[in-house]
């Protein structure tokens, strides 16, 4: 049944749209309030994908524009940076976390939630750790797309994928436990499939593949790992979002002095994160 | 009969008090009548007595029947709605249209959350009056009686949408609240972000974006056109604010051959002095050149465009 279950697995990721340069990319472009016309042209330009849902969404019934708009850099200066930014805000990261059928095991919303709220506590963990400010992004989009196997998981396998969620919770165990004993396979190896199918490697790969394996992994990526892995503790503690682990396993002892920080630094962090969220959600609401 | 009268034309914030007695405090709100037919432009603070006017003279004929159409929905352009008398009175039918934000909740909400116990002691689902309300685009469209509408896209940090209304054969047109495109990318090959292809996009998008907007007035027999500053105000500090200046509302006016050009969206610092002085001021320069008549947009004043 395992290798049924991950050969639908397979086949579901062969057929999802692949992911543009790097959503973080977009994300940190967007999300700066001084971006400039010609940061986000570039950085929309750079995935033809993503530029071409733009175009499509500027051309839609939803501007109604008498004429057809070919060319991003018109459109900003027609509609404006605001408008197209929060066009491509939406379109890139939505998109790629809205299932063609709508998350049936995992609400949606608390999913996408969730994963904001890793995405951003990961960031100011790093940042408060005194991380070198280019790679802040990077922490970012390891948070952010750490559980996105879980997309793989819900839409291939549809109701089973549900009993694996009901199991965690009526067991009372992790929920990549209870993929493993329902399915035979878990969120971590459908993230691999992602991870391969986008070409997302290093930190980002990692925080995918190992975020429930922390003592395995012995790779250069670790810090990433651990503030993912403590971020995601912090989601949850806080019941930010909610992506179907209600009982997650515990940390390792150790790993906040690995990182060099107190655990009372989480307690400084909510406000904050909470701020970030509040700054997206304008495009969870074009999710629905 | 087709006439407008304008019942506010100050920009950004009413502006009470002796200074601007001459052409007024309140801001945006135009009374469109088409014969029979009543059509609002915005709802400033000038809706609040517009709402006492037709109280009076409109009411007695029957109830009152409106379609409000909301340039954009800033706050200037909408503030005037909860004091706007006839919502209240049991009868009343009003079509509220106007363009939305991407980001932002339904037009309903929009404007209609601003009658909400946390700022006015009345709520929405009080009213008595029936309201619809229709998010509109870039279109045209037949309001029945012989009044076509077409509606543009203008420049201005949310969307907005400037209006052409035609009847037997004339048109007025609203071009508030719009400063010129231009190109926002950088042209000066020096600077780091100097992209060629899109700074030559750029000016080319801009450049037929702004013959878009002369099209649209074409020919117009009364233009409402913002005008907020003077060109040089515009070029020291209020260019990307979303509105032109007295020199481009009156140049594209002439290059579209409109008859009369109203200048509009007074800007809230200027008292009727300087006003006066300014219309004087244009109007001297332009007298001779163009056949358009220019003045500045008074509060009170009944425009005939068709008798």
């Amino acid at each position: 049944m395992a290798k049924d279950n991950i050969e639908r697995i397979q086949t579901y990721v062969g057929s999802m749209a692949s992911l543009p340069v790097t959503v973080s990319k977009v994300l940190e472009v967007c999300n700066n309030p001084k971006t400039s016309p010609i940061d986000l042209d570039r950085v929309i330009a750079l995935d033809p994908v993503l530029m071409g849902r733009v175009l499509k969404l500027i051309n839609s019934a939803y501007y109604g524009l008498g004429t057809q708009v070919t060319s991003l850099v018109r459109a900003i200066i027609m509609l404006g940076v605001n408008t197209v930014k929060n066009l491509a805000l939406s379109t890139a990261v939505i998109d790629r976390f809205s299932s063609r059928k709508g998350f049936s095991a995992i609400n949606m919303d608390g999913f996408w939630r969730h994963s904001l709220c890793v995405g951003v506590t990961s960031k100011l963990i790093a940042q408060r750790r005194g991380a070198d400010p280019k790679t802040l992004e990077e922490y970012f989009a390891a948070g952010l797309l750490h559980d996105i196997g879980k997309i793989p998981m819900n839409d291939a396998l549809g109701e089973d994928y549900m009993l694996a969620v009901s199991t965690a919770d009526r067991d009372r165990i992790p929920l990549h436990l209870a993929e493993r004993k329902v399915l035979g396979v878990d969120h971590a190896i459908a993230g691999a499939a992602v991870a391969k199918a986008w070409r997302l490697t290093g930190a980002i790969n990692d925080a995918i593949v190992f975020h429930h394996a922390l003592p395995a992994y012995e790779d250069e990526n670790w810090e990433v790992l651990l503030t993912v892995a403590v971020a995601n503790y912090f989601a949850g503690r806080e019941g930010i979002g909610f992506s179907g682990n209600l009982y997650p396993e515990k940390l390792p002892p150790d790993i906040f002095d690995r990182l060099s920080i107190q655990k009372g630094l989480l307690e400084d962090l909510e406000g904050p994160v909470n701020a970030e969220i509040e700054k997206a959600k304008v495009f969870l609401r074009q999710a629905k | 009969m087709f006439s407008l009268k304008i019942w506010g034309d100050r920009g950004s914030m009413p502006t009470p008090g002796p200074e601007t007695v001459l052409f007024g405090g309140n801001t945006s709100c135009l009374e469109l009548r088409a014969d029979g037919r009543l059509v609002i432009i915005d709802a400033g603070s000038g809706i609040r007595q517009l709402g006492d006017s037709l109280m009076r003279t409109d009411l007695k004929n029957g109830p009152i029947s409106a379609d409000i159409f909301i340039s954009h929905t800033h706050w200037d352009h909408i503030m005037g709605f909860p004091m706007f008398t006839p919502i209240y009175v049991p009868g009343t039918k009003l079509n509220i249209r106007g363009p939305i934000t991407y980001e932002d909740e339904t037009l309903e909400n929009v404007i209609g959350s601003q009658l909400s116990y946390r700022y006015w002691p009345v709520r929405q689902e009080e009213l008595a009056a029936a309201i619809e309300y229709e998010q509109i685009k870039e279109s045209t469209y037949d309001l029945g009686g012989g009044l076509f509408l077409t509606t543009k896209y203008l420049n201005h940090p949310i969307l907005c949408l400037g209006y052409r209304f035609e009847y037997r054969g004339r048109s007025i047109v609203t071009i508030y609240d719009h400063e010129p495109f231009r190109n926002i990318f950088p042209t000066d090959p020096s600077d780091p972000s100097y992209d060629a292809e899109a700074a030559k996009e750029g000016d080319l998008a801009a450049a037929e974006e702004n013959d878009k907007i002369l099209r649209f007035m074409e020919g117009a027999d009364l233009v409402v056109h913002d005008a907020q500053y003077t060109a040089k105000e515009y070029l020291a500090s209020k260019v990307g604010w979303g509105h032109s200046s007295y020199e481009t509302a009156i140049n594209a006016c002439h290059r579209a051959r409109a008859k009369r050009l109203l200048l509009f969206h007074h800007d809230p610092n200027r008292g009727d002095v300087e006003l006066q002085e300014l219309e004087l001021f244009y109007q001297s320069r332009v007298g001779g050149k163009t056949g358009l008549v220019v003045e500045m947009a008074r509060e009170g004043t009944t425009y005939v465009v068709e008798g």
